[in-house]
């Protein structure tokens, strides 16, 4: 377990080296995520490459935050203990605003029978350790 | 050189709990039962191929089989893996690379590791083991079952499937099951006995997930001059495809489309077939919305019409398209991965041996294995004539 987050250890990756940028930003609680100036498009988890186009030539930006929700689960069984205890709970893909890139992310504080295709979504950061904080969802009026 | 390759001999280990069998027991006994099955001795098999979970286990399985193939595929791609490993086991034969390739699979999922699979298991899988992609995943929560469950989820909201429509497929694969005495599950199940059970990950019921066995089976290919001078029934490869789209579901470019859609009509136009000419259909059904999303990808049903037809009752024997006639993943047998039971399950109906679940006149089966979280695909036509 790690120092008051109650996350345990086994849940907080190892930060790679082409996704220091991403961690950081989550401390400071900006969504860091690559644009490529091939393509123009989004991706996100970081990479060396665009996952679109191939090109090398990327930029860091610092994202809006805001996203739409393209498909959802509600977990209701989940071994993991933390999450076991948390169950049920709703799990998206969201697509940000910025086009391209797609995120899986908890929105933990939304009821699953409030959960809908379609819904706009804002980001939120969970604090799990030293090195980086979890990216989540919630709702957005 | 351009061979024409046949199925040699199938076997099925013990199963569904066979608690006093490690997995590479169980691979070894399927492997016996199937060379047996083809006449042939263990040293006739030139070529192994399998899938696991760790590394070189494909050699693991040779040593322990005291076998020393030229040709080796370890391709572990999830359960579709077999499918991959027929697709490169046909092409080598074809080629001459090598003659006679056994494929095998065994796994004691159920009696080491219990029932978890696809739910989280406790302590597992994290840290700095965690593989890069599943940083940005693990932590979430999600599951196996829930990326499958979001998947279903996007296509019930663009084509209006419901839940009853995917619950059809699972009480239509336990009828299956009830005639296969070595099936898991095989008392009847209605459309409510799925509604009404635990929702897993919307929308997915328990039911709508395939079972935890123990279990295993091997699949020996070889050149059809050898399967004729074996005498058992020919069944001829005739045609086979593989492809991926995405490791993380986050990365899968359409929920509501796999690589199916293009492994199924590279594999059909190979073996000279149209979706229409197929007698019986062997589909992993590691949930229903996979057997749902593949019908049409395969050109079973239009894109979107996979609900309706599955709920018309094709999939029973008599019907369409026969699927999963041994009661497939949801309810006869699943030791972690399925895509090998596919083959062998397609074999046995085209050689007219499935008994009670026997298509009549079963002359075309696809066998098509799905891996990972709808990840790789792959599609082996199977027939009783070469193509």
């Amino acid at each position: 377990m790690s120092d008051d987050t109650g996350v345990p250890s086994y849940l907080i990756p190892r930060v790679s080296p082409e996704a220091e940028e991403y961690f950081a930003g989550t401390l400071r609680s900006e969504l860091r995520v690559q644009c490529c100036d091939d393509c123009g498009l989004h991706h996100h988890y970081p990479r060396i490459a665009c996952p679109h186009c191939g090109s090398g030539r990327l930029q860091w930006i610092t994202a809006s935050g805001l996203g739409t929700v393209h498909s959802f689960t509600v977990i209701r069984q989940q071994g993991i203990p933390i999450f076991k205890a948390q169950v049920p709970f709703v799990v998206a893909l969201v697509d940000l605003d910025e086009p391209g890139a797609r995120f899986i992310a908890q929105l933990p504080a939304l009821s699953p029978a409030d959960a809908a295709i379609g819904m706009r979504v804002q980001v939120q950061f969970r604090p799990a350790s030293d090195d980086l904080a979890f990216v989540e969802f919630a709702a957005h009026d | 050189m351009n061979r024409r390759v046949c199925v040699a001999g199938v076997g099925w280990a013990d199963g569904p709990k066979t608690p006093e069998l490690t997995a590479l027991g169980l691979q070894a006994q399927a492997f016996g039962r199937a060379t047996a099955d083809a006449g042939l001795t263990k040293q006739d098999n030139d070529g192994l191929a399998s899938a696991g979970y760790g590394g070189m286990h494909e050699v693991q399985l040779a040593e322990y089989l005291g076998l020393t193939p030229h040709w080796l595929d370890s391709t572990s791609c999830g359960g579709s893996s077999f499918e991959f490993h027929a697709l490169h086991a046909f092409r080598a034969i074809q080629a001459g690379d090598a003659d006679t390739v056994a494929i095998v699979y065994g796994n004691n999922e159920l009696s080491a590791a219990g029932r978890s699979l696809g739910t989280g298991r406790a302590g597992g899988g994290g840290g700095a083991a965690m593989p890069y992609p599943m940083s940005f995943e693990l932590p979430t929560g999600l599951t196996l079952v829930g990326a499958y469950a979001m998947a279903a989820q996007r296509h019930k909201h663009q084509y209006g499937t419901t839940a009853e429509h995917l619950a059809s497929i699972a009480v239509q694969t336990r009828e299956h099951a009830a005639r296969n005495p070595h099936a898991m599950y095989r008392d009847p199940i209605t459309i409510d006995d799925v509604l009404n059970s635990k929702l897993v990950a919307d929308p997915l019921h328990k039911l709508d997930c395939c079972v935890i066995s123990d279990g295993g089976c091997a699949l020996i290919l070889t050149t059809e001059d050898r399967a004729r001078d074996l005498g058992r029934p020919l069944v001829y490869v005739r045609g086979a495809a593989a492809g991926m789209t995405h490791h993380s579901i986050q990365a899968m470019p359409d929920l509501t489309v796999t690589a199916g859609a293009v492994t199924g009509p590279k594999a059909f136009a190979e073996a000279g077939i149209r979706a229409t000419d197929v007698d019986t259909f062997q589909m992993y059904d590691s949930f229903t919305y996979t057997v749902l999303v593949c019908l049409e990808d395969l050109g079973f049903a239009p894109k979107g019409e996979g609900g309706p037809f599955a709920a018309s009752g094709a999939l029973r024997l008599g019907a369409a398209l026969p699927t999963n006639t041994d009661g497939g993943g949801l309810s006869a047998t699943h030791p972690g991965m399925r895509g090998l039971f596919l083959l062998c399950e397609a074999t046995r109906q085209l050689r007219g041996e499935a008994g009670e679940s026997q298509v009549k006149g079963a002359e075309i089966a696809v066998a098509h294995g799905s891996g990972g979280w709808l990840s790789t695909m792959g599609t082996v036509v199977l027939g009783t004539e070469p193509a």
